[in-house]
């Protein structure tokens, strides 16, 4: 598995505890009587936090657990030319950004459409992070499938 | 209209060059070996760029390298 490959399971596992955990959340929220803008602000901020911190700390970590393991396993201490990004990575991340975007911008439509049916402003502002989540974990998906495809 | 396809020789041209490695091959081109795996299963289309590195690092024309086929399709 190449380091792009980790980096992107390394995202796909941390944006899908997040969306579980947002899930979760809404959902006592809802069940608990307390979907009000104070709560649902305080998640939208906890998430976008999550992912942020989450995310940059995991690379890190994952960088350095891999140059151990590959130390250990070959006995170099220097880097192999695998960490580079090339041509076939660029093409694969862009194509995943790429559907990522799609998947968003369908999100944030949809979001905005149950303000237009009536639906309270929160029911859009849940809606939109979940679906930016959803299309981060998508795009993911896609990015290590084209990766075991070979493109 | 489908994807057309580009073949290469480039497993072949390696075995002829004292068997180089795929690692070697990457390096000597700057790419992963994941990208010449995939361009040797005809998974990957590389940039021009790339394919005239790849021919400098065998030392012969583009076209001895790559082939253009334009009655293949690909899925």
């Amino acid at each position: 598995m190449s380091f792009q490959q980790k980096n992107i399971t390394v995202s796909l596992v941390n944006f899908t505890l997040i969306l579980g955990f947002y899930l979760i959340r809404v959902i006592q929220m809802l069940l608990g009587g307390s979907f009000n803008s104070t709560n649902v602000f305080r998640l939208w901020g906890i998430v976008i936090a999550l992912a942020v911190v989450v995310t940059i700390f995991a690379t890190i970590l994952t960088h350095i657990v891999s140059a151990i393991i590959h130390a250990i396993k070959t006995g170099e201490e220097k880097s192999t030319i695998e960490d580079i990004e090339d041509e076939r990575d660029r093409l694969i991340d862009l194509r995943g950004t790429k559907v990522t975007y799609f998947i968003s911008s369908i999100g944030g439509f949809l979001s905005m459409l149950t303000f237009v049916f009536g639906q309270p402003p929160l029911v859009m502002f849940t809606l939109l992070i979940f679906f930016g989540v959803v299309a981060q974990i998508i795009g993911d998906v896609l990015r290590l499938y084209l990766y075991r495809r070979g493109f | 209209m489908g994807k057309r396809r580009i073949n290469n020789n480039i497993r072949k041209l390696r075995f002829f060059n004292d068997e180089m490695t795929q690692q070697e091959l990457a390096q000597k081109v700057g790419v992963t070996r994941q990208t010449i795996i995939a361009m040797e299963q005809g998974k990957y289309s590389p940039s021009l760029e790339l394919a005239f590195r790849i021919a400098l690092a065998f030392d012969i024309p583009l076209d001895e390298v790559f082939s253009y086929d334009p009655e293949t399709e690909t899925n």
